[in-house]
C-alpha cells in the first residue's frame, strides 16, 4: 500500500531508544502526562452531577456508531446525496496520492495561491502540505500546535495536542525566527504573549487566503454537514473567511442524525481534555447562500479510503468507530515512555499500534503492535469501546501466521510451548529461574542489570520476582 | 473504475450484506425518527445553570430587565474594559436603541479592525453554558468571531436544556441547517504551548453575555 511510503514504523525500536534519552521531550512528556489523566478523569466525574454515567453513554455511542459501520455503504450514499443537495461537491480518494491530486486540481482551478489549515490527520496521511508547497500552494496549519510543528518541519506526535513534545524554549527559538524578531528567554508567564504573537501572525494568513482545508470530526449523514470541534476557533476562520472550503475526511466518519451528534458530543470533548464542551462546535453545511457576503462560495468534501474500507466487516472493524479523542494515548504508559514520534507515521498511542499496521500493511509495523503492556488502560476510557488490547492481539497472531515474527522469536516460543508440556522439566527450570532472578536483585528487591540480557534494563528496571515458584507458593500455602 | 465506485465495493464487499434496499430503509427510517441518547437530569433553574456554566468557561455574565436594558449595559461593559463606543453587530440586534446608549453600532460582516462584536443568539444550552448562533444574510459569523470582545445578548426564555432541545428547536423554526451552526462556549482558547490553557487564540478573548427578558 503507498501509505507505507513514508511510515517509519519499522524503525520503531531504534527510535524508541533514542526517544527515552532525549531528556527535553521526557520533561514535556512528565509535564503532559498527569495533566491529560486528571483533567479526562474530572471531566468523566462531571457526568453524575447531571446523572449520566459513562458506561450507558459509552455505549450509547458505540452503538451510534456500530450502525454506521455495519451498513457504511448505505451510510455514505446517503451522505453524499444529502451534502450535493445542499450544495457541497463530493470527491472520493483511494489513497493519499488521490487525496495530493483532488486538492491540487480545486486550488488550480480557484487559482489558489495560499491554504490556510485546520487540523486533518488525514492531510498528514497524505502529506499533503508537501505536496502543496511543491505545486507554489503556501501551505499555512494554523492550530496552534500544527503551527509549531509545521515551522520545526515536523509531524504532529500526539493527535489532539501536536506539539506536547515541545517545550517552551524551542517554541519561542522556533516563534522568533519565524516571527523576525531576536530570540528571547521565555517563561511558562509568557505563554500569553506567545499565543497573542501567533494570533497575529495567523489572523493575516486567514484573512489572505484564498483556501480553507479541515478535517471533519464527524460527517452528519441526514443534514451532509460536516461537524467541526476546535478551541483555538481555527477551525471557524478556515471555514468562514477563504473562498473555498474542502473538507478531507476518512468515510467512516459518518454519524446517523443531529442526536446522535449530540450524544457523541457528551463524551468526546470530556475524553480528549476533559471539557465538557470545546468552546467552538460548527456544523457545516453547503455554500455561501444567496444573499450572504461571507462563507466559501465553493465546498468540497474529499472522502478518503486509504485503508479503511479493507477493515469493513473484518477482524478490525471496531477500529473504524474511533473518534480520535486521544484518551487511548493519554493513558498509555508506552506512549508517556516513547511519545508519539517513536511510532513513525501519523497515528501514535495505542490506536495507532492498531492503525499503523492495518494502513500501511502488517509487514511494515512488525513492532507496533507489541508496544503494549496488555494493561487495557486504554480500552478502559476508549468512549466508544474499543477493544485496543484485543485488536493488537490480534495482530501478533496474524504476524505469527504468516511467518512474519524473526525466527529466533519463532524457535523461543516453540521451545517454551515444548516445555511446557513437561511439568517435570518445567518446575525445574523454572524454580532455578526465580532463585537466579531473586539473586540478581538488589537490596530494595528491583533487578537494575538483567543478567542474560541487559540491554533489556537500560532504561527501567525488574521488581524481583519471590524467589520461588508459582507451584512452590501455591503448594506452601495450601499445606499452612 | 472511479474510486467511488472501487470504495464502495470494497466496503459491500467486506460487509457481504445483500439487500442494499432494506438497509437503507433502515437508514432512512433512523433519521426520520432520530433518537435520543441518555439526556442529562439538570438540578435547579435553567437560567442559573447556563450562567454558572459560562462564567465556569471564562464568561462573564450579566442579567437586565428587559431588551431595551442591553444598549445600556453594553455602553457600560466598553467603558469598564475601556473600549471604545463602536461595534459591529448582526442584525437581529440591530433594531436596539444603541445611539440611545452613545454606541456606534454597524451591522456587516466584521472586518480585522472591529474591536467588538455584538450579536444575538439562536438559542443557548444550559446544561453546557453554550449560545448557538446560525450564519445568515442578516447574522454573518465573522461577527462572533473576528472581533477581540464579543457580547451577545441572550433572551432568557431562549435557554434550552440540551443540545438535543436545540436541535428540535431548530428543526421547528426552521427545518433545514443553514451554512454554519455555531456552537460557542467562552472565549477562544489553546493549550498547545506547554499545556497552558490561554484565552484568546484566534476568536474573542472576551465574551460577555447579556441576558435578558423572562423566562418562559
Ligand atoms: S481508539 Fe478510542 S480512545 Fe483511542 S482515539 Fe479512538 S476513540 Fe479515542
Amino acid at each position: 500500500m503507498k501509505a507505507a511510503v513514508h511510515s517509519q514504523a519499522m524503525h520503531f525500536q531504534a527510535r524508541a531508544g533514542v526517544q527515552v534519552a532525549n531528556k527535553g521531550l521526557q520533561k514535556a512528556l512528565e509535564k503532559a502526562k498527569p495533566l491529560f489523566v486528571g483533567k479526562r478523569a474530572k471531566g468523566i466525574a462531571g457526568l453524575a452531577e447531571d446523572g449520566l454515567g459513562f458506561e450507558e453513554l459509552r455505549s450509547t455511542c458505540e452503538a451510534i456508531r456500530r450502525r454506521v459501520v455495519d451498513d457504511l455503504d448505505v451510510w455514505l450514499e446517503i451522505f453524499e446525496e444529502r451534502a450535493r443537495a445542499s450544495g457541497a461537491e463530493v470527491l472520493w480518494a483511494r489513497d493519499g496520492d488521490e487525496i495530493r491530486r483532488h486538492v491540487i486540481d480545486i486550488a488550480r482551478r480557484h487559482g489558489v495561491t495560499k491554504a490556510v489549515k485546520s487540523k486533518s490527520m488525514l492531510s498528514e496521511e497524505a502529506r499533503l502540505n508537501e505536496a502543496l508547497s511543491a505545486a507554489g500552494i503556501r501551505p499555512v496549519e494554523t492550530d496552534l500546535g500544527e503551527y509549531i510543528i509545521q515551522l520545526a518541519g515536523e509531524a504532529p506526535s500526539h493527535i489532539i495536542a501536536p506539539a506536547v513534545h515541545k517545550t517552551i524554549g524551542e517554541v519561542e527559538a522556533l516563534f522568533a525566527k519565524e516571527h523576525g524578531r531576536p530570540a528571547g528567554t521565555r517563561t511558562s508567564a509568557d505563554i500569553p504573549a506567545m499565543a497573542r504573537e501567533a494570533r497575529a501572525v495567523l489572523r493575516q494568513h486567514f484573512l489572505s487566503a484564498e483556501m480553507g482545508i479541515s478535517g471533519a470530526n464527524f460527517l452528519i449523514a441526514e443534514s451532509g454537514s460536516a461537524a467541526l470541534v476546535t478551541n483555538e476557533g481555527n477551525g471557524r476562520m478556515v471555514t468562514t473567511l477563504p473562498r473555498v472550503h474542502v473538507v478531507i475526511t476518512g468515510i467512516e466518519k459518518i454519524v446517523p442524525t443531529l442526536e446522535d451528534f449530540a450524544t457523541l458530543m457528551r463524551l468526546l470533548p470530556r475524553s480528549a481534555t476533559g471539557q465538557s464542551i470545546s468552546n467552538y462546535v460548527s456544523l457545516l453545511t453547503g455554500t455561501r447562500g444567496a444573499n450572504e457576503t461571507e462563507g466559501p462560495e465553493k465546498t468540497v468534501f474529499i472522502l478518503v479510503d486509504n485503508g479503511r474500507a479493507a477493515l469493513a466487516g473484518s477482524d478490525f472493524s471496531d477500529m473504524l468507530r474511533c473518534i480520535r479523542c486521544g484518551a487511548c494515548m493519554n493513558h498509555c504508559p508506552v506512549y508517556f515512555s516513547l511519545g508519539g514520534h517513536a511510532y513513525g507515521w501519523v497515528y501514535p498511542g495505542p490506536m495507532g499500534s492498531v492503525l499503523t499496521p492495518l494502513y500501511t500493511g502488517i509487514e511494515n509495523a512488525l513492532d507496533l503492535p507489541h508496544a503494549s503492556t496488555g494493561c487495557n488502560q486504554c480500552g478502559s476510557v476508549c468512549p466508544v469501546n474499543i477493544p485496543l488490547p484485543a485488536l493488537m492481539h490480534r495482530l501478533r497472531e496474524i504476524q505469527d501466521e504468516r511467518g512474519l515474527r524473526p525466527r529466533h522469536e519463532r524457535f523461543a516460543l516453540r521451545a517454551w510451548g515444548w516445555l511446557a508440556a513437561r511439568p517435570g522439566l518445567y518446575r525445574l527450570l523454572t524454580r532455578r529461574a526465580a532463585r537466579y532472578l531473586r539473586w540478581l536483585a538488589d537490596d530494595s528487591g528491583r533487578i537494575r542489570v538483567l543478567g542474560l540480557a541487559p540491554g533489556w534494563s537500560d532504561g527501567r528496571d525488574l521488581p524481583a520476582p519471590p524467589g520461588q515458584t508459582f507451584h512452590e507458593l501455591y503448594a506452601a500455602r495450601k499445606r499452612a | 473504475m472511479s474510486a467511488r465506485e472501487e470504495i464502495l465495493q470494497r466496503v459491500r464487499a467486506g460487509l457481504g450484506k445483500g439487500d442494499a434496499a432494506a438497509r437503507r430503509a433502515a437508514a432512512e427510517a433512523c433519521m426520520s425518527n432520530p433518537a435520543r441518547g441518555p439526556q442529562p437530569q439538570l438540578a435547579g433553574d435553567r437560567v442559573a445553570r447556563f450562567a454558572g456554566k459560562a462564567l465556569s468557561l471564562a464568561s462573564s455574565a450579566e442579567r437586565v430587565g428587559c431588551a431595551m436594558e442591553v444598549p445600556a449595559a453594553v455602553a457600560r461593559y466598553l467603558a469598564e474594559h475601556c473600549l471604545p463606543s463602536q461595534a459591529v453587530a448582526t442584525g437581529d440586534v440591530a433594531d436596539l436603541d444603541w445611539i440611545g446608549a452613545g454606541i456606534e453600532v454597524a451591522t456587516r460582516v466584521a472586518v480585522d479592525a472591529d474591536q467588538t462584536g455584538i450579536s444575538g443568539c439562536f438559542c443557548a444550552i444550559a446544561e453546557t453554558g453554550t449560545l448557538l448562533l446560525l450564519s445568515g444574510p442578516q447574522t454573518p459569523a465573522s461577527v462572533s468571531l473576528l472581533p477581540e470582545t464579543h457580547i451577545a445578548v441572550v433572551p432568557v426564555g431562549r435557554i434550552v436544556a440540551t443540545m438535543e432541545d436545540a436541535f428540535a428547536l431548530l428543526r421547528a423554526e426552521h427545518g433545514g441547517l443553514p451554512r454554519a451552526v455555531n456552537f460557542i462556549s467562552g472565549p477562544s482558547r489553546t493549550g498547545d504551548i506547554e499545556q497552558t490553557i490561554v484565552l484568546g487564540a484566534h476568536g474573542p478573548c472576551r465574551v460577555h453575555l447579556i441576558l435578558c427578558g423572562e423566562s418562559s
